[in-house]
């Protein structure tokens, strides 16, 4: 059950771009060092559900609770839109982003992108910051790229890089939006092992992902969304092994 | 030999004023260019009308006109508004419209439609993922602003800022006509005084190009700044 202490807990989320709903009430309960993997066919709205997590999209209908903190919303005529960007400021620090595209600041080397968030948001003091920052890229193998711009380094570096700088916020929960997606073959493997050691060490995480292996392996919960809504959900081991429903199955079937 | 005439002096004090107006122009200008550019990118209908409105009229008279206009039109509207005050209060207010002052708003509100349009196809450069990370990781508006839009933006904006500068210190001679003493009048008046135009308008045109020369230093220096991570080779 969700209770103060749960990092995520999302219910029944609707939202609509113009007049077609995307999301048609999805839930999702992150507890504790859990890792979710969001699964589904391209359009199925793991993306959108992801960015209302942090509210990059702002939910028509549904609550978001983080920390026990729910986010507050107010009504307009049509549209609903957050009561306090100063709360969903301080919300969106806790829960850190991993995005398909890095989006790593260009014009920030590899360690300005690490402290960036600390230093102006947090306001951790520079210099504890750069030592955190420097011992997190030292973490995902990067140490002496620390000066390097992301323009200088490979995809699978600038997503590792990417990775330091969700953990440099110390993250309530990391959101992933495909962070493979976007890599050569041959780099996925470097990203996908620090994800695995995050989990390992307890890391709460929410990542959709066409990483069938990863989510059987890593992950304690499946989620499958189809248009919008939770098709089926549960541990891998039954939802991937033995999926019920049969659009699972199809989707799934091309990799058995 | 060359103490102008006498006029040596004041035609260094016309340049300084040509420098300053220029600048104070500038800093105007970016600042409405700004504003603006980001009132055509705002949400609200009402904004982006305004701001499109402005600049279409801006672009659409000539600078002279949109001087002289503002100039006296300006104070008329500040006596308008004094009497109707004094009328009411039975006070004998007047405020004279300060040449200088109204050549910084005349030239910044000109100068900031051309900004505006340079800042706008600027902001529209940055790949929106720049923007959405720094969102995504609790900065707000103004700090996302400064810290990512800002920087990035200015790499696009750079030379068109660029030219529109240019073209701002050059239109700076046009407050001449407002009765400002800057380096061009200066010259006009030592040249109907003792009839050598060539003594005084090479100096002047020397004058501008010095300028020119120290803006293109300053330029060079903001260009390796806003271009850190992008000139880099892989
Ligand atoms: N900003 C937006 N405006 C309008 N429609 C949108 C917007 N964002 C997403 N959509 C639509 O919402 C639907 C779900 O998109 P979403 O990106 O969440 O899917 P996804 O499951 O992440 O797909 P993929 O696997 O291709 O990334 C799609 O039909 C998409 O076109
Ligand atoms: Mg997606």
């Amino acid at each position: 059950m969700a209770d103060s202490e749960t990092p995520l807990v999302v219910r029944d989320l609707h939202k609509s771009f113009k007049d077609v709903s995307v999301l048609n009430g999805v839930s999702l309960e992150a507890h504790e060092g859990d890792v979710i993997t969001l699964i589904g066919a391209s359009g199925s709205g793991k993306s959108t559900f992801l960015r209302c997590m942090n509210l990059l999209e702002v939910p028509d209908a549904g609550e978001l609770i983080v920390h026990g903190e729910h986010v507050a919303f107010k009504q307009n005529k049509k549209t609903r839109e957050p009561a306090s960007w100063k709360q969903v400021e301080r919300i969106r620090s806790r829960l850190a982003m991993v995005f398909q595209g890095f989006n790593l600041w260009a014009h920030m080397s590899l360690i300005g992108n690490v402290i960036e968030a600390p230093v102006h948001v947090l306001g951790v003091p520079k210099k504890q910051a750069r030592e955190r920052g420097m011992a997190l890229l030292e973490r995902v193998g990067l140490a002496d790229r620390a000066d390097y711009f992301p323009a200088q380094l490979s995809g699978g570096q600038q997503q590792r890089g990417a990775i330091a700088r969700a953990l440099a916020v110390d993250p309530e929960v990391m959101l992933f939006d495909e962070p493979t997606s976007a890599l050569d073959p041959e780099l996925v493997g470097d990203v996908l092992a620090v994800m695995r050691e995050l989990a390992d060490e307890g890391r709460t995480m929410v990542v959709v992902t066409h990483e069938m292996d990863f989510a059987r392996d890593v992950s304690s919960q499946v989620i499958y969304l189809h248009e919008g809504r939770v098709e089926e959900t549960g541990a891998p081991a039954e939802v991937l092994s033995r999926p019920d429903s049969p659009r699972l199955r199809q989707f799934l079937a091309p990799r058995f | 030999m060359l103490d102008f005439q006498g006029y040596g002096p004041r035609l260094l004090e016309g340049a300084w004023l040509t420098a300053e107006l220029a600048l104070a122009s500038l800093a105007a200008a970016l600042v409405i260019g700004l504003v603006v550019a980001s009132a055509k990118s705002s949400r609200s209908l009402v904004a982006k009308s305004v701001a499109t409105f402005y600049t279409t009229i801006i672009r659409g008279v000539p600078d002279l006109v949109m001087m002289m206009l503002l100039f006296y039109g300006g104070q008329i509207g500040i006596n308008m508004a004094t009497d109707a005050l004094n009328a009411h209060l039975g006070t004998d207010w007047f405020i004279n419209v300060n040449a200088f002052a109204a050549g910084v708003v005349t030239l910044g509100v000109i100068y900031g439609a051309y900004m505006s349009e340079t800042f706008r196809g600027a902001f529209l450069a940055v790949d929106a993922g720049q923007m959405e990370a720094a969102r995504a990781y609790g900065m707000s508006g103004w700090l996302a602003f400064r810290r990512i839009r800002f920087p990035l933006m200015m790499r696009h904006a750079l030379p068109g800022i660029n030219n529109n500068w240019l073209v701002l210190l050059k239109s700076t001679a046009l407050v001449s006509i407002i009765g400002l003493s800057d380096m061009v009048y200066v010259a006009d008046q030592a040249t109907k005084a003792t009839h050598q135009p060539f003594l005084f308008m090479v100096p002047v045109g020397l004058g501008y190009l010095a300028i020119t020369a120290v803006s293109e230093l300053v330029v060079l220096g903001l260009k390796r700044r806003f271009d850190t991570g992008f000139s880099q080779a892989t």
